[in-house]
C-alpha cells in the first residue's frame, strides 16, 4: 500500500521527493486531474528494500544515558517505528516510553529546520556554508582573544567514540575540553560508587536477592539503566515463591516504591540516620542508633530494629541509594558500606561487570561552576549541544542572565529550547536516528548508532560541521577524514567492512577511545551549598518517570499519565490528604510553593504515598519554550529550589524547607483516573505469597462475602474456546449447506482454528506505561490533549488537557491504578491493571452494534471496521471494560483544527494501519495488521506460523515481560501455557465475556512479622 | 325552568362518567362549523409564535452543521458517557409521541366519550413529536451521512443491517408509528377538510382542500366507510402505542449497564410515555381552548377525566421507580446496587429528585378533584411533567452511564451549549410544525363534535353557555312542533 | 378523477426514484470504473508484454512480495532505453520514448497518474493474490492490450467478497480492513 494517499493525506511521495528526486522541478505530488492521485516512482530504487516492505536498522537510543539497542523499522525511506534490540546486552528487546517516544522527536514539527543565526533580537534563516563561516569566524575570534582556556563546550553526556572526537577536536582549537551534562543522573551514588568499587554503576542483580531495600532509588522510574534494571527487577519478581521482598525507604513513595512490599515513610533528611542504623544492625550492634533514627525519621523503631534485622538475616541482600538531599553522596557511602558488610558485593552488586553507559559525566556543579564564569564575564564562547542549562538549573541559578554576558553563544541543538533561544547562532544537529555514532554499553561492548533514514530537514550531524571548520583550508589529504562516519570506520576494528558487518546487529565488542579523566576534584563540598529555607514542608523535587528532562516537547509523553498520580499535560503539587485536610486543599486547589529559590504554583494532588510533611513535584514541564507541545504547559519545580549541591556535586533537588499555602484559584487536574478505588470488583487482583500453590483457592471476596467467579480454576478457560464458532453454527449456519462458512474449524481458510489470546502477569507488572506509548506509535492513535486541539471543546478552558478532561483520550490500552487497603496508613498496596480490549469471545458489543461493525472474527479477534462505522457509540456503551474510544474530532484529518500529527509527525503513521477519521470509534485491534503481516509471511514461504512467531507492539516493548501474546488454540504457543496457571483470571468473568486477555494475580510478600495472608486482592 | 349559573361551590361535585360527555353550549351543527373554522384565521399572535418558533428551529439547524462539520465532540459527551441530552431527547419526543394515539385510538375503541374534543390536537402532537424524534437518532451519529446503512436495502456490498441491535428495531418502530398514525391524523381530518372546502373561497386552497378531502361528499356509504376505516385504524394503531416504547426501552433494557438492564423497561416505558404525553396535551390544550375560545368545547369535564388517566400513569410510573430500586435491592448484584445509590444519594441526586418530584409526588395533587378542574393548576402540573418527563431519560441513560462496571472510568457529564441549541431546535421543529397545523386544520374535529351535542337540536335559553365550574345548564322543555 | 389520481400517484413515484438514486449514488455503488487518465507519457504495454514477452515483474517488481506491487524505477526504463532511443531503425520516431529521455536527462521521475486505488481503510496485498495464481489481468483487465490503461473492474467490495466466496478464502471484514 505503499503508494496510497493516507486519509490524513499524508504524502508518502513528498518524502521520496527529499529521498530520491532531487531537481527542484520535482513534479507536484498529491491530487492531479483524477482525485486519484500521482504515482511517483523512485529515480534508482534503493538496494535491498522492497517497497511496502519494511527495512530495520539496529541503531542506539540517545533519549538517556542508558544506551539502549533499538530496531528502527523503516518504511519507504521514513523511519515508523522503534522497537527494542533482542540482541543487546542492556535492554535486551525492551523499549521503555521515552525511547518510544524518540521518533516524535525525529519528526517534531518545533524542530530547527536548519542553521538560523539571531540578528538584533531577530531569528535569520541562513544557510549552512553562511552559518559555518560565522561560527568558523566567531571561533577564531575566540582563540585569538587569548582568552580560548575559557570557551565552554557543553555536551549532552554521552558515552561512545564521540566525546572523544569532541576532546580532540577541542584540544586541536586549543580549547579545555568540553563538560558532559546530565541533569537526572545521580552523581552521588557514582561518586560513592567509584571510591568503593571504582566503577561508576556497578550491574545490579535482583534476582540473586532474597531482600531489595531501596532509599529513594528509583530504578523503575529514572534511577540508573531503567529498562535494564526492570528487566531483572521483573524476573526477580516471577520468581514468586523465591522472589526478594522489597523494601523502599523515602519521603516519598514513587513508581519504584509502588511496587515496593513495604513502604517505610522516612522524614526527608533522616535517610542517613536511618541507612547508619541499618548499616549497624547488619554490623550486629546498635540498638541505640536505631532508636534514634527512628526517633528522626518519625517511624516506629521496631520497623526499622524488624528491617535491620531482616537485612541481617536475608543473604545476599540489596541495597540501594537514590537519595537527591544534600546528604546524597553520605547516604551513598553508607549504603555502599551496607552492602559491603552483608556481603552483597559480588553477588547482587557486580562491580566486575559495570554499565559503562554512566562513566564521563560530569557532575551538575561543574556546570555550575562554568555558569558562574559566564556571569562573570569571563567566557568568550559557549557552545551547546542537547543541553539546555537555562531549563535544567534553578531558575535562582539565573542560567539566563549569565548566558547574557558570553558574547557569543552557539546552539548544536535540534530544538528551540530555552538555551537554544538564547543563543546567537543555531547549527542543528541531527536526531540520533539520523546520525552515525556509537556508545559504550559495557566494557567491552560497543552499541554502535547509524542513521535510520535520511535528514528529516535541512540540519548536519555536528560531528561533521566540527570537522569541516577543523579541515577549512586545509587541502583534503588522503585518509584524513571527510565526515564523522569515516571517521568512525577509521578507527573501527576491521575497517569498513567489519563496520557494515557489525551494523547488521549494531552491536561490536571493543571499547569506544576514552576521554581524558579530570583531575580529581577536591573533597571540599562544591559551591554553592543550598540554602536549607524554612518552611514546614521538605520540598522533593523528582525526574518525571515519562517526561525525563527533555520529554516535554513530545506528545506522546504528554498524554501519558504520570504512572503514579495518572495525570498528563498538567504539573501538580503531591502533598497528603491529611495534610491537604488540614490546610484545606481540595484536589485542583491551586497551591503556591515557596522555597528557598522563589515560589511556584500548580494545582495539589492528595497522594498517600507522602511522608507528612512532604511536598513533592515532578521535573519536566514548566517550559517557557521548547515547542508547542512543551510551551506553557505545567509548572519547573526547580523555580522554588536554590542552586545547591551535594559533596559530590550532583544538584540537591530534594530536603529543602518550603512554605506552602492556598493561592486560592482552582484548576481541574488533567487526570485519566476516575475512582482509584476497584469497589471490590476483583479488576487487579492479588494473593499472599503463601497462598501460592492452593489450586487457585485463593478466590478473592466480595466486600458483599461471596466469591468472584473467575479464578482460572476450572478447565478450559472458557474465554479461550471461540464461542464465536458455536454461535455460528447456530446463526450463520445455512440448512441447505453443511458447512458454516468461515466460523466452520473444518472451513478450507481454517481460521477458526486459531484463537488470538494474551496474558498479563500483574506480578510482573510495574505500571511503568511503556505499553501506552509502544500502542500509541504501532496504531496511529491520535493524542488529543495539546491546547491546540481544545479549541472547540466547549465549556472548557482552551488549555493544555481540554479534551482529556472530558475523557477523551485514545489510548487503546491503559494502565489502571489502584489502591488497595487503607490509604491513611503507608501500608496501603496498588495494583496496576493493564486494560485493553478484552476480545470477548462473547462480546457485548458486537450484538448491538446495528450495521455489523464490529464482529467477531473467526480467529478470536473482536474487529472493529472503521469504514463500516456510523458512530452510534452503542457498543461502548455495553462494554463492562471501557475500552472502545470515540473520534470526538477529526484527529486524523489534516484540515481540521484537532489534527494530531501536524507535519512532519505524520511521516511516522504507520502504513499498514487505517487512520480512523471522525465520528467512527476504535480500539485495540491485538494488532491484527501484524497478525495479517505474519500469515502473509508464512503463506509466502509456505508454512505455518511458528509459535510465537512474532508478538504485538506493547508486549514487545513491555520492560517487565508481563505481557504474552498468541494463539490460546496451540498449545505450543507460550500463552496457551500462561493460561493454565493457578494465578489466572477474567476480569468480570460473572458478565460471561469469555475474554481473551487473562490476567495473572499479582504476589504481595508480607512482612516476615506479619506473615499472616495478607492483602488479598479487590478489597 | 332556565337558571344562570351557580356559584361552584354550592353545587355537588359530579362526577361524569367519560362515556356521555355533553357539550350543552353547543348548539346546532352550523354553531360548531362558525366557531371552529373561525378559529383558522391567522392572527398576529399567531404569526409572532410562528417567528420564534422559526427562530429556534434556525439555530438547531445551525449548531447541527457546525457539529457535523467540526465532529461530535462540541457536544458534552465525556467518555464514557457516550450517549446524552440527544438520546435523552429523543425518548423523551418519543414519549410525548405516545398520548395522542392513546386518546385517538384506544379511547375511541374504550368509547371515552371525552376524548372526542381534544384528540385531533392529541394526535397532530402524535405526529409532530415523532416527527421531531425521528430527527435524534440521526442527530447522534458520529456519521449522520451515513444514517441509511441502518436501514435494509439491497446493495453491493451484500451487507446487511445487524437485526440483532435494538437500534434497527428503533428504526422499523418508529418508521411504521410515523406512518400509522399519520394516516390515522388524516382519515379523521378527511371530513372536516370536506367542510373547510365546501366554505373555503380562495381557489388555491379550495383546491387543495379538495384533493385532500379526497372528494367527500358526506353521503352514508362514505360514512359507513369512514366509520368503518377508523375503527379499523383505531384497531390497527392500538398495538403500537404499546410497541413501539417497548422497542425504544430495549435501546436500554438490551444492555448490560447496570441501570439499563431490566426487564420492567417495557411497561416503565409505554407508562411513562403516556403519562408525559398526557402532559404535553395539556401544555398545549389549556392554552389553546383559551385562546381560541372554545372552552365550551373542550370542557372542565374533559379536562377532568383526563386527568384522572394521566394521574393513573403517574402511578403505574411510580410503581416502575420504587420497583426498580427493589429489584436492584433484590438482586444482590452489588454493581446495581452501588449504581442506584449513586443515582439518588450520589453524584446525580439532583437530577433524581427532580424527577421523583415531578412524575410521582406532584400529580399526587390530582386526586383532588378542585385541583383536576383547576386549569391553572394543570397547566402548571404539566410544564413539571414534561420537566421531570425529560429528567427521567436523562436519569436513565447519563448516571447509568457514568457510573458502570470499571471504576476507573468513572466519570460525569456536563451538556454544553450544543446539546441545548440542538434541545432548543427540536421545540422550534415541533411548535413550527403544530402552529402550521392550527391554522389549516382544526384542531377540534367538527364531524364528532356533530356527533355529541345534542341528539335534538333545542334552542338554548340561558344566556351563558357553561358555567365557571363547566356545569352543564339545563335545557329549556321541547317546544311543540319541532319535529314538524 | 383522473386528475386526482395524478396528484396522488406523481410525487409518490418521484420520490421513490429519488430516494433510489440517493441511495446507490451515497453508498458507493458509483465507481471511477473505465477512469483512462491522459498519462504523462503514453505508455503502450503491449510491445513489451506482448512483444518482447516482458513478465510484469520485470518491472512491478515486488508485487510477488510485497502488498505494493511497485512501479519500475526511471533506471529500470532506462536500462533498456538508452539504447533503444527515441527513433526506430527504420527512421520513424517514438515520440513517447523521447519524453521519458527528457525525463531522464532532467533527472526526473514521471508523475504517473494513479488508475487503480482502493480506498485507505482497505489493505490489499498484492503477493497474496499473485502467489495465489490470481493473474494480473483478473483485476486489471487485458492490460497487455490497453492503450491507454483503464479501470476496466469497478473495484468494489462485492466485487472482491464474490471472488473471495467462489474461491473459499477469507472474507470476513477483518481481512482487508483494520
Amino acid at each position: 500500500m505503499s503508494d496510497t494517499t493516507q486519509q490524513t493525506g499524508v504524502r508518502r511521495r513528498e518524502f521520496l521527493k527529499i529521498l530520491g528526486v532531487t531537481s527542484a522541478g520535482a513534479a507536484t505530488v498529491g491530487c492531479g486531474p483524477s482525485e486519484a492521485g500521482r504515482l511517483i516512482p523512485y529515480l534508482v530504487s534503493p538496494d535491498q528494500t522492497v517497497p511496502g516492505v519494511s527495512t530495520y536498522f539496529a541503531t542506539t537510543c540517545r533519549e538517556c544515558a542508558a544506551g539502549c539497542g533499538v530496531i528502527a523499522e523503516t518504511r519507504d525511506g521514513r523511519a515508523i517505528k522503534l522497537e527494542g534490540n533482542p540482541e543487546h546486552p542492556i535492554n535486551r528487546g525492551a523499549i521503555c516510553a521515552r525511547g518510544q517516544a524518540a521518533l516524535q522527536g525525529l519528526y517534531n514539527p518545533d524542530r530547527f529546520t536548519g542553521p538560523r543565526v539571531k540578528r538584533n533580537g531577530q531569528w535569520a534563516d541562513i544557510t549552512w556554508a553562511e552559518a559555518v563561516q560565522l561560527f568558523r569566524q566567531r571561533l577564531d575570534e575566540a582563540r585569538s582573544g587569548g582568552r580560548a582556556g575559557d570557551v565552554v563546550f557543553l555536551n549532552r553526556h554521552e558515552t561512545g567514540s564521540f566525546p572523544f572526537f569532541l576532546d580532540q577536536w577541542l584540544s586541536q582549537m586549543g580549547l579545555p575540553p568540553h563538560l558532559a551534562v546530565d541533569p537526572i543522573l545521580d552523581h552521588a551514588v557514582i561518586a560513592a560508587n567509584r571510591e568503593a568499587y571504582g566503577v561508576a554503576w556497578p550491574s545490579l542483580s535482583f534476582a540473586d536477592a532474597r531482600l531489595i531495600v531501596s532509599f529513594d532509588a528509583d530504578f523503575l522510574d529514572s534511577w540508573g539503566a531503567t529498562v535494564a534494571h526492570q528487566l531483572d527487577f521483573a524476573d526477580a519478581r516471577a520468581k514468586l515463591r523465591d522472589a526478594p521482598r522489597f523494601v523502599y525507604i523515602g519521603a516519598r513513595r514513587s513508581l519504584t516504591g509502588l511496587n515496593a512490599d513495604e513502604w517505610i515513610p522516612v522524614r526527608s533528611g533522616s535517610e542517613l540516620a536511618v541507612a547508619n542504623a541499618l548499616l549497624a544492625a547488619v554490623r550486629g550492634a546498635g540498638r541505640a542508633d536505631v532508636a534514634a533514627a527512628a526517633q528522626a525519621a518519625d517511624v516506629p523503631a521496631e520497623t526499622l530494629q524488624r528491617l535491620g534485622a531482616e537485612l541481617a538475616s536475608a543473604r545476599p541482600s540489596l541495597v540501594l541509594s537514590g537519595v537527591t538531599t544534600v546528604q546524597a553522596r553520605d547516604v551513598a557511602r553508607v549504603v555502599n558500606a551496607i552492602n559491603q558488610a552483608a556481603g552483597n558485593v559480588g553477588r547482587t552488586i557486580r562491580p566486575a561487570e559495570p554499565l559503562s553507559s554512566f562513566e564521563g559525566a560530569e557532575s551538575m556543579a561543574e556546570l555550575g561552576s562554568a555558569v558562574e564564569r559566564m556571569r562573570d564575564g569571563r567566557v568568550p564562547l559557549l557552545m551547546v549541544r542537547g543541553v539546555n542549562p537555562v531549563f535544567t538549573m534553578p531558575k535562582s541559578a539565573q542560567v539566563a542572565e549569565a548566558l547574557g554576558r558570553v558574547p557569543f553563544k552557539v546552539a548544536f541543538t535540534s530544538y528551540p529550547d530555552e538555551t537554544a533561544e538564547l543563543c546567537d547562532l543555531v547549527l542543528p544537529d541531527h536526531h540520533p536516528l539520523e546520525s552515525w555514532g556509537d556508545a559504550q554499553v559495557l566494557p567491552n561492548v560497543v552499541s554502535l548508532q547509524q542513521p535510520a533514514m535520511d535528514p528529516v530537514f535541512r540540519t548536519r550531524a555536528t560531528a561533521d560541521v566540527l570537522l569541516e571548520v577543523a579541515m577549512a583550508g586545509t587541502p583534503p589529504a588522503p585518509g584524513r577524514p571527510v565526515d564523522y562516519r569515516s571517521w568512525l570506520i577509521g578507527r573501527f576494528p576491521g575497517g569498513a567492512a567489519a563496520f557494515a558487518t557489525a551494523l547488521a546487529t549494531g552491536l561490536t565488542s571493543g571499547t569506544t577511545p576514552r576521554v581524558t579523566p579530570r583531575a580529581p576534584r577536591p573533597e571540599a563540598a562544591p559551591t554553592p551549598a543550598p540554602v536549607e529555607g524554612e518552611g514546614d514542608f521538605a520540598f522533593i523535587v523528582y525526574p518525571s518517570p515519562v517526561l525525563g528532562a527533555d520529554g516535554a516537547n513530545k506528545p506522546w509523553l504528554q498524554e501519558l499519565p504520570d504512572p503514579v498520580s495518572k495525570i498528563c499535560w498538567q504539573s501538580w503539587v503531591e502533598i497528603h490528604p491529611e495534610s491537604a485536610a488540614r490546610m484545606d486543599i481540595q484536589p485542583g486547589d491551586v497551591v503556591e510553593v515557596q522555597g528557598p529559590g522563589g515560589t511556584v504554583r500548580a494545582p495539589a494532588y492528595l497522594y498517600p504515598g507522602l511522608q507528612r510533611e512532604t511536598v513533592a513535584m515532578a521535573f519536566g514541564r514548566g517550559h517557557t519554550a521548547y515547542g508547542r507541545f512543551a510551551k506553557d504547559v505545567g509548572a519547573n519545580p526547580l523555580d522554588a529550589l536554590s542552586p545547591g549541591f551535594d559533596r559530590a556535586g550532583m544538584a540537591a533537588w530534594s530536603g529543602s524547607r518550603v512554605r506552602v499555602r492556598k493561592a486560592g484559584d482552582y484548576v481541574q487536574l488533567v487526570t485519566t483516573e476516575g475512582s482509584a478505588r476497584q469497589h471490590g470488583r476483583g479488576i487487579g487482583r492479588a494473593l499472599a505469597v503463601n497462598e501460592l500453590g492452593r489450586g487457585g483457592a485463593s478466590g478473592e471476596e466480595h466486600a458483599g462475602g461471596h466469591v468472584i467467579p473467575g479464578d482460572a480454576s476450572h478447565e478450559p478457560l472458557p474465554g479461550l474456546r471461540a464461542p464465536i464458532a458455536a454461535d455460528a453454527e447456530g446463526d450463520l449456519r445455512d440448512p441447505k449447506k453443511n458447512e458454516v462458512g468461515m466460523y466452520d474449524p473444518a472451513h478450507p481458510t481454517g481460521m477458526a482454528k486459531r484463537r488470538w489470546a494474551m496474558t498479563i502477569d500483574l506480578a510482573r507488572c510495574t505500571g511503568c506505561s511503556a505499553c501506552v506509548t509502544a500502542c500509541y506509535a504501532e496504531n496511529n492513535i491520535p493524542t488529543v490533549g495539546a491546547a491546540y486541539q481544545s479549541g472547540h471543546t466547549q465549556g472548557l478552558p482552551k488549555t493544555a488537557g481540554a479534551n482529556i478532561l472530558r475523557s477523551r483520550e485514545m489510548a487503546w490500552i491503559r494502565l489502571e491504578r489502584y489502591w488497595e487497603g487503607d490509604e491513611a496508613s503507608p501500608d496501603f498496596e496498588t495494583r496496576f491493571v493493564p486494560m485493553l480490549c478484552q476480545h470477548c469471545g462473547n462480546a457485548p458489543c458486537e450484538p448491538v452494534c446495528p450495521v455489523f461493525a464490529t464482529y467477531h472474527s473467526p480467529d478470536g479477534l473482536n474487529v472493529q471496521v472503521y469504514n463500516r462505522c456510523v458512530g452510534t457509540r452503542y457498543c461502548s456503551n455495553n462494554c463492562p471494560y471501557k475500552v472502545r474510544y470515540f473520534n470526538w474530532f477529526g484527529y486524523g484529518e489534516t484540515d481540521r483544527p484537532q489534527y494530531a500529527w501536524p507535519e512532519p509527525l505524520n511521516w511516522q503513521l504507520n502504513p499498514d494501519v487505517t487512520v480512523r477519521g471522525k465520528g467512527v470509534m476504535e480500539k485495540c485491534t491485538f494488532c491484527v495488521q501484524r497478525i495479517r503481516e505474519a500469515e502473509n509471511r508464512a503463506r509466502a514461504e509456505g508454512r505455518e506460523l511458528v509459535p510465537d512467531e512474532f508478538t504485538v507492539a506493547c508486549a514487545q516493548a513491555c520492560p517487565s515481560r508481563a505481557i504474552v501474546f498468541g494463539d490460546a488454540a496451540d498449545e505450543q504457543w507460550t500463552v496457551a501455557r500462561q493460561v493454565r496457571d493457578e494465578r489466572a483470571y477474567h476480569v468480570f468473568e460473572e458478565l460471561n465475556t469469555f475474554t481473551a486477555v487473562v490476567y495473572l494475580k499479582k504476589v504481595t510478600y508480607p512482612a516476615p512479622a506479619a506473615a499472616a495472608p495478607a492483602a488479598a486482592g479487590g478489597e | 325552568m332556565a337558571t344562570v349559573a351557580r356559584p361552584a361551590e354550592e353545587m355537588p361535585r359530579p362526577n361524569i362518567p367519560s362515556a356521555n360527555i355533553q357539550l350543552p353550549a353547543v348548539r346546532s351543527y352550523q354553531q360548531v362549523n362558525d366557531e371552529i373554522i373561525a378559529t383558522l384565521t391567522p392572527t398576529g399572535a399567531w404569526f409572532i409564535g410562528l417567528g420564534i418558533a422559526i427562530t429556534c428551529l434556525l439555530i438547531g439547524i445551525g449548531t447541527w452543521i457546525y457539529q457535523i462539520y467540526m465532529g461530535l465532540g462540541v457536544a458534552g459527551y465525556n467518555p464514557p458517557v457516550m450517549w446524552g441530552v440527544y438520546i435523552i431527547t429523543f425518548v423523551f419526543w418519543i414519549g410525548i409521541g405516545h398520548a395522542g394515539t392513546l386518546i385517538s385510538a384506544i379511547l375511541y375503541l374504550f368509547r371515552a366519550g371525552f376524548r372526542t374534543t381534544i384528540y385531533r390536537c392529541a394526535e397532530a402532537m402524535t405526529v409532530f413529536a415523532v416527527m421531531t424524534a425521528g430527527l435524534f437518532p440521526i442527530l447522534h451519529l458520529g456519521r449522520p451521512w451515513k444514517f441509511f446503512w441502518l436501514i435494509p436495502y439491497p446493495h453491493w456490498r451484500f451487507i446487511w443491517p445487524n437485526f440483532k441491535s435494538p437500534l434497527v428495531w428503533d428504526v422499523f418502530a418508529i418508521l411504521t408509528y410515523l406512518t400509522v398514525s399519520t394516516t390515522f391524523l388524516f382519515v379523521g381530518l378527511v371530513p372536516d377538510i370536506a367542510a373547510l372546502r365546501d366554505r373555503e373561497t380562495n381557489p388555491v386552497r379550495k383546491r387543495i382542500y379538495s384533493i385532500l378531502s379526497l372528494g367527500w361528499r358526506n353521503s352514508d356509504r362514505e360514512w359507513r366507510h369512514f366509520t368503518r376505516a377508523y375503527l379499523f385504524l383505531a384497531a390497527f394503531s392500538t398495538p403500537l402505542v404499546l410497541s413501539v416504547h417497548s422497542v425504544v426501552s430495549f435501546d436500554f433494557a438490551m444492555a448490560l449497564v447496570p441501570g439499563w438492564h431490566a426487564t420492567i423497561f417495557p411497561p416503565y416505558f409505554v407508562a411513562g410515555a403516556i403519562f408525559s404525553g398526557l402532559g404535553m396535551v395539556f401544555t398545549i390544550i389549556i392554552p389553546l381552548r383559551r385562546w381560541f375560545g372554545l372552552r365550551h368545547y373542550v370542557t372542565i369535564n374533559h379536562l377532568d377525566a383526563a386527568a384522572k388517566l394521566c394521574l393513573f400513569t403517574s402511578l403505574v410510573v411510580g410503581l416502575a421507580y420504587m420497583t426498580e430500586f427493589w429489584v436492584a435491592w433484590f438482586s444482590g448484584n452489588k454493581v446495581e446496587q452501588e449504581y442506584f445509590l449513586n443515582r439518588v444519594f450520589g453524584q446525580w441526586w439532583w437530577a433524581a429528585w427532580i424527577m421523583l418530584t415531578c412524575n410521582m409526588i406532584l400529580p399526587l395533587t390530582l386526586f383532588s378533584q378542585r385541583l383536576r378542574r383547576n386549569t391553572t393548576w394543570l397547566f402548571i402540573l404539566s410544564l413539571f411533567i414534561n420537566l421531570g418527563m425529560w429528567f427521567e431519560r436523562f436519569v436513565i441513560v447519563v448516571p447509568s452511564l457514568s457510573h458502570e462496571y470499571e471504576p476507573w472510568q468513572w466519570t460525569t457529564y456536563a451538556p454544553t451549549w450544543v446539546d441545548w441549541s440542538i434541545l432548543l431546535g427540536s421545540f422550534g421543529w415541533f411548535s413550527m410544525w403544530f402552529l402550521l397545523f392550527i391554522k389549516q386544520f382544526p384542531v377540534i374535529a367538527i364531524a364528532e363534535v356533530k356527533e355529541i351535542i345534542p341528539p335534538r337540536l333545542r334552542t338554548h335559553t340561558a344566556t351563558t353557555d357553561i358555567d365557571a365550574a363547566g356545569q352543564h345548564v339545563d335545557y329549556s322543555p321541547e317546544t311543540p312542533g319541532e319535529h314538524d | 378523477m383522473t386528475t386526482r389520481k395524478k396528484w396522488a400517484v406523481y410525487p409518490g413515484l418521484v420520490a421513490l426514484a429519488a430516494a433510489a438514486v440517493l441511495l446507490s449514488a451515497v453508498s458507493g455503488g458509483s465507481t471511477p470504473q473505465g477512469r483512462a487518465p491522459q498519462q504523462p507519457i503514453i505508455f503502450p504495454h503491449n510491445p513489451h508484454v506482448v512483444g518482447l514477452q516482458m513478465n510484469c515483474l520485470y518491472c512491478h517488481s515486488s508485487a510477488n512480495k510485497s502488498p505494493d506491487p511497485g512501479l519500475p524505477a526511471m533506471s529500470t526504463c532506462m536500462g533498456c532505453h538508452t539504447v533503444i532511443g527515441p527513433r526506430r531503425p527504420d527512421g520513424t520516431a517514438r515520440p513517447e520514448v523521447a519524453k521519458l529521455q527528457q525525463f531522464a536527462a532532467k533527472n526526473q521521475p514521471i508523475p504517473w497518474i494513479r488508475i487503480h486505488k482502493v480506498p485507505d481503510y482497505v489493505q490489499f496485498p498484492h503477493m497474496r493474490h499473485v502467489n495465489a495464481g490470481v493473474t494480473c489481468q483478473q483485476c486489471h483487465g487485458p492490460v497487455q492490450d490497453m492503450l491507454p490503461v483503464y479501470q476496466q473492474q469497478n473495484l468494489n467490495m462485492g466485487w472482491c467478497i464474490s471472488c473471495h466466496i467462489q474461491q473459499q478464502v477469507r472474507y470476513d471484514c477483518s481481512v482487508c480492513h483494520y
